[in-house]
């Protein structure tokens, strides 16, 4: 019964279907014959069917030699119908579906592109053509003007564009009454403010078109007039721009801090802006402000022009710590910071210039106490220290650095930093000397002065020259530092003693200081390809350093006359001389070199009481010649594993204060003196190194170690005695020794539990040394062994919640081969939980909490330190351009320093003050606005 | 002597015989067999500016650091008769001071037959090599109407948006190079892609040398690939879950990734 209506329904549906494609077939043939304009039939033309509603390609065939051309059987449908032929202006026509089978399009006629067009603009000046219609437009940037030319100086270069003496523009032949710039009327409508004002830098292209009439804009009817149009489009701001922050903190406890930074570019400069102020102990900036800072010169200042294996062409000499603008706070005491500077780079490819200023002041506040116990064969004694200091240093900076690219081949770098600075100490020092039985043995009381002024002076210039031989290199360099200081110190010491016989010993000093160090340095490096893998170096390095010292010690308390035995002028020289050569092997992946160098350290030295005096020793002159070798060993896996491997074999001559022969006694417990028959140190490097990283499973694992065993090392031997007018004296002398090495072991892997959820890390550590030394002519071995590992989970729950937990354990074993008993096993641990939570929008709360657990059992000493921060901010006013933020720092009011560490024959424990609880409210504004979501993690 | 140690030789002058025989026939379509040089260069800042999750600050901070020095130029090599192609990474280096390095190439080997219709290509991905094979799926450009001139010749241009990678890639293609070959994986336009630029220069592929010439065995995969069988759209969905997966962890995806 259900079959009739079936089958009446299909044989409906069946007859609509015949009766459709009788009016319009499904499929269809499209046929015609391509001629041009002038009836010369083109062959090989480019026929395309596009989809009229966004021209995707949907099919496409060519002219035969007879310009003809055929899509056989297509879908019978609307098609935007192209033909595109060399220097013809694309045919573009709509096609709809066609009622028979053979859509025969006869003759299609093309239009010829001006020839000058093509010539000129695509040829010779390499501009693109923009076809809209009957219309071209073309790439204004691909033509030169001179710098500071104007639109119009522009215009009068363009093909097909003439300017009349008046400055009225023409476009194939018609005035230009309308001119747009990015589209949008500039000041009105005379064309010639525009092209008379704009500089023709700032200029992307110039399009010329057709438009309707002003009228038919109007009035949407089309009355057929067109206008000749010009638009100027402004190149795109991708490089150029300014951004930012201020900040204003203020807080309890008297608590305020300030920072600021401002940077400005284009395509060829870079100036920026930054400064500090603040009691809150940051010395410095942080990394992010300085790169900013610096900007693409940020990782330029690396370059030294110490070439050859091993980095060795004589010792450079870096900025000091407190030079740098960073932030290197130490976690002790308190501070008191301003800095500031300037930084401009340029860079139009071939010259890159540099030049920055910065100034820094710090004025630390410090009262620390230290307790160490120092070990002998058959003794032992402690003493605690407790300090306190004022310092202020300061320093002025100025690095400058020029990169010309002289041709494709050539490169030179000229660079040159100079730094002033300044320091004034006052250091109050108490000792208080205890024997082994617990008993007091004497008290020491210092009170230094020390004020010192500095000059610092880094030059170098590198040449490099690429031959034509592909992989031929030569690149000479040379360099010039210069150090001065000049210092003072004013010391004062007073010992009690309680033994039986208690007495009082003062001393005073007066000690001037004049350092002035000089070195010239100079380094060859020539590369040879052997084959397109192998490849030859050979180098030479040459470095000559000049030190002069002058330190006179007067006595106070005698008419400031000299005192002989402390007083000591001397001055020294170290040539340096290296040549060598390896073997360089590179392919696939895999890295090998080999090579031998013989190296040559030539020191002279002459101790004299001062400039003029006869010489306290005979004049030092030693000679070393040593076969240095070296190899290394790199190969990429395919599966993003890469490994390395080196070895390399060092040789490094005594230091100059290693070698003077007379006592340093600033501190009359603690005297240094030099040991000029100290030989180079020598020891074997070994490394190897793993890195493996999964792109799919986001996890990523490393591993390195370090192997150092020397076959002669300098350390201080130490002597320990009783002194009547001192009591318990140290004298530290550099001696050499044989055995001894150092083994350190790293970790790190990173695994997601949960993909983008859940991520655990790992960190590891394991270091291992045995350093030999003399404690009282007995041979003393301190092993030292750490083991320090940390595991952490970072909890993503949703873009608005970051939870953070991780645990790290510390263990430091010390053993002294002297006395067994006197073995030491200190502690650290600690828990660290972190929260950042967005709860409502363009608000966030963050948080951390960090239990810091410190122990060592043999002295009892047992401290928990508990800090905990939290924040909270707000981002208000229009792009999220100000951040309010109320800040708690330590809320539990814990905070102290502590450090704990074993060396030679002695322990130590510090604790310093510092910063502990203060609250802050602080408003900050951001040239581009701050993000309103967490930050996840860094940048990249 | 016993003869049968002649064989292989035999088989060796057997098969010059057989070149010899098969030489004309490559001459056949000797006009549009050749190779392609193209200079790549990548613009990382660019590259990382594209990434949605930039915000205007970073964006302004890269390019401020990096803007002047982030381009990194290599060379690629395209192998292409009338019917075949195949593209791969050169040896040659664009940057000078890479003369001396030679690190491992990241198997990347894209063939494409059109006639039979088939592509086969070699890819690494995320540390792993899959082989691709299936057939030819090309993208859907659209056309446009610009003219230019690249390594001689004259390229109008097309479109096509990868909604994958979030590219706006705009392709040059020679009007009197009647071929559907071009760089990388891209493909199906009336004449040979002498120049991609994807995302506004974060990557630009430039033919600078077009070598007619026969190409013979260059056409042929190396030997002794392994890797994972794949299709295509097993293989896009690799590439989809990465990149959705670095998003929501705000890494960029293209370490392990190419472009």
């Amino acid at each position: 019964m259900k079959l009739l209506p079936c089958l009446t329904a299909s044989f409906l549906v069946l007859c609509s279907i015949l009766s459709l494609q009788a009016q319009t077939p499904n499929k269809v043939t499209i046929q015609g014959t391509i001629e041009d304009t002038s009836g010369v039939i083109m062959p090989f033309a480019t026929v395309m069917l596009l989809n009229p509603v966004d021209t995707t390609l949907i099919n496409f065939t060519r002219s035969d030699e007879q310009g003809a051309f055929a899509f056989k059987n297509v879908k019978n449908t609307a098609y935007l119908f192209k033909i595109s032929y060399i220097g013809y202006l694309p045919l573009q026509m709509r096609l709809e579906p066609h009622p028979a089978e053979l859509h025969d399009l006869g003759v299609v006629p093309i239009k010829p592109i001006a020839h000058e067009l093509m010539e000129v603009v695509i040829r010779t000046a390499k501009a693109p053509l923009i076809i809209r219609g009957d219309t071209i437009e073309y790439d204004a940037t691909t033509f030169k003007v001179p710098p500071g030319s104007t639109v119009e100086d522009l215009l009068r270069r363009l093909p097909g564009i003439e300017v009349d003496a008046d400055g009225n523009v023409k476009a194939q032949g018609q005035s230009i009454n309308r001119l747009y710039v990015d589209g949008k009327t500039f000041f009105g409508n005379d064309p010639k403010s525009a092209t008379k004002n704009l500089g023709a830098e700032t200029i992307s292209k110039v399009q010329v078109f057709d438009e309707k009439s002003e009228q038919a804009k109007l009035t949407g009817i089309d009355d057929g007039k067109k206008e000749k149009t010009m638009n100027l489009e402004l190149k795109e701001a991708y490089k150029k721009g300014t951004f930012g922050k201020v900040t204003a903190a203020a807080g309890t406890e008297d608590r305020w801090a300030l920072r600021g930074n401002i940077n400005r570019f284009d395509q060829k400069q870079q100036l920026s802006f930054i400064g500090y102020g603040n009691n809150i102990n940051e010395t410095g900036v942080n990394w992010e402000d300085y790169s900013e800072f610096k900007g693409q010169n940020t990782y330029n200042q690396f370059d030294n022009g110490d070439f050859g294996f091993g980095g060795g062409g004589g010792r450079m000499y870096y900025f000091s710590s407190d030079g740098s603008p960073v932030n290197n706070f130490d976690g002790r005491g308190f501070t008191r910071n301003f800095g500031g500077g300037s930084n401009y780079n340029f860079d139009n490819k071939k010259t890159k210039f540099n030049a920055s200023y910065f100034y820094n002041e710090t004025a630390l506040n410090l009262d620390q106490y230290s307790l160490r116990q120092t070990f002998l064969a058959d003794n032992s004694f402690s003493n605690t220290d407790t300090v306190a200091q004022n310092e202020f240093r300061n320093s002025h900076s100025i690095a400058t650095r020029l990169e010309q690219q002289i041709d494709s081949l050539d490169v030179l770098i000229l660079k040159a930093n100079v730094r002033v600075s300044g320091n004034d100490s006052k250091f109050l020092q108490n000792q208080f000397f205890t024997n082994a039985d617990g008993s007091p043995s004497n008290s020491l009381n210092l009170d230094n002065g020390t004020m010192l002024n500095a000059w610092n002076l880094n030059s170098a210039g590198i040449f490099r020259h690429r031959f034509k031989k592909k992989g031929r290199n030569f690149a000479v360099s040379a360099g010039y530092n210069n150090s001065k200081s000049d210092g003072t110190d004013n010391l004062f010491s007073i010992n009690q003693f309680f033994q039986a016989t208690t007495f009082t010993d003062q001393v005073r000093q007066l000690n001037n200081r004049d350092n002035l160090n000089s070195q010239i340095k100079s380094s060859v490096l020539y590369t040879e390809p052997l084959s397109k893998i192998l490849f030859w170096e050979s180098f030479y390095n040459f470095s000559q350093t000049d030190n002069t010292v002058n330190r006179q010690t007067l006595d106070p308390e005698n008419n400031n006359e000299r005192i002989d035995n402390l007083s000591v002028y001397y001055k020294n020289r170290v040539l340096y001389n290296r040549a060598g050569t390896d073997i360089r092997y590179s392919n696939e992946g895999l890295d090998f070199s080999i090579g031998l160098a013989a190296q040559q350290l030539e020191l002279n030295g002459e101790y004299a009481i001062d400039k003029g005096l006869p010489l306290l020793t005979d004049p030092i002159n030693q000679k070393y010649l040593n076969l240095i070798p070296n190899a290394d060993l790199s190969y990429e896996f395919s599966n993003n594993m890469h490994i390395n491997t080196g070895y390399s074999y060092t040789v490094t001559e005594p230091q100059f204060s290693d070698l003077q022969p007379v006592p340093n006694v600033n501190n009359p417990a603690f005297q240094t003196v030099g040991n000029p028959d100290l030989r180079p140190e020598r020891s074997h490097t070994v490394s190897a190194g793993l890195y493996y990283w999964n792109p799919a499973s986001f996890s990523n694992l490393g591993f390195g170690s370090d192997l150092n065993i020397y076959d002669t090392r300098i350390v201080y031997s130490q002597t320990i005695e009783y002194v009547d007018s001192i009591g318990l004296r140290t004298i530290a002398r550099p001696e050499n020794v044989s055995g001894g090495y150092r083994f350190g072991n790293y970790f790190w892997g990173s695994y997601p539990i949960i993909k983008t959820k859940l991520t655990l890390n790992l960190n590891g550590n394991m270091n291992l040394s045995a350093s030999p030394a003399f404690v009282n002519g007995i041979e003393n071995e301190t092993r030292n062994q750490s083991f320090g590992g940390s595991i952490g989970l970072n909890l993503t729950p949703g873009q608005k919640l970051l939870l953070g937990v991780s645990g790290d354990a510390n263990f430091n074993n010390i053993s002294y081969s002297i006395q067994e008993q006197q073995n030491q096993k200190i502690r650290n641990y600690s828990v660290d939980g972190s929260v950042k939570w967005q709860f409502i929008d363009r608000t966030f709360l963050e948080s951390n909490f960090d239990y810091n657990i410190y122990r060592n059992d043999r002295f009892g000493f047992n401290q928990d330190i508990p800090i905990w921060n939290a924040s909270i901010r707000r981002l208000i006013g229009p792009k999220n351009k100000i951040e309010v933020r109320l800040a708690a720092f330590d809320l539990l009011n814990k905070r102290v320093y502590i450090r704990q560490y074993g060396s030679q024959n002695y322990v130590n424990r510090t604790i310093a003050d510092t910063l502990a609880r203060y609250y802050m409210l602080s408003v900050s504004y951001n040239v581009r606005g701050y993000e309103n979501k967490l930050k996840t993690r860094g940048m990249w | 002597m016993n003869p049968r140690s002649f064989s292989p030789l035999f088989l060796f002058l057997f098969f010059l015989l057989f070149l010899a025989f098969m030489a004309p026939q490559h001459g056949y379509a000797q006009a549009m067999e050749g190779k392609i040089r193209y200079l790549k260069v990548q613009n990382w800042t660019k590259q990382m500016s594209a990434l949605d999750y930039m915000s205007e600050q970073q964006r302004q901070k890269m390019s401020y650091m990096w803007g002047n020095d982030s381009e990194w130029k290599t060379y690629t090599e395209l192998y292409f008769s009338p019917t075949r192609s195949k593209y791969l990474d050169s040896d040659e280096k664009a940057e000078a001071n890479m003369e001396g390095y030679n690190g491992r190439k990241d198997v990347y080997f894209i063939q494409r037959n059109f006639e039979q219709n088939s592509i086969h290509d070699a890819i690494q991905l995320l540390g792993k090599t899959y082989i691709v094979e299936d057939s030819l799926q090309c993208q859907s450009w659209k056309i446009k109407n610009d003219m230019k001139e690249v390594a001689g010749h004259i390229c109008m241009n097309a479109f096509w948006r990868d909604t994958i990678k979030q590219q706006d890639i705009t392709a040059w293609f020679a009007l009197d190079m009647p071929n559907s070959a071009g760089p990388e994986r891209f493909c199906g336009l009336p004449g040979m892609i002498l120049e991609i630029d994807i995302n506004d220069g974060a990557m630009n592929i430039s033919a600078d040398k077009i070598e007619l010439m026969p190409v013979g065995e260059k056409l042929e995969l190396p030997k002794k690939i392994k890797g994972k069988k794949i299709k295509e759209v097993d293989f896009q969905n690799v590439i989809a879950t990465q990149i959705e997966d670095k998003r929501k962890t705000e890494q960029p995806w293209m370490w392990g990734m190419r472009y």
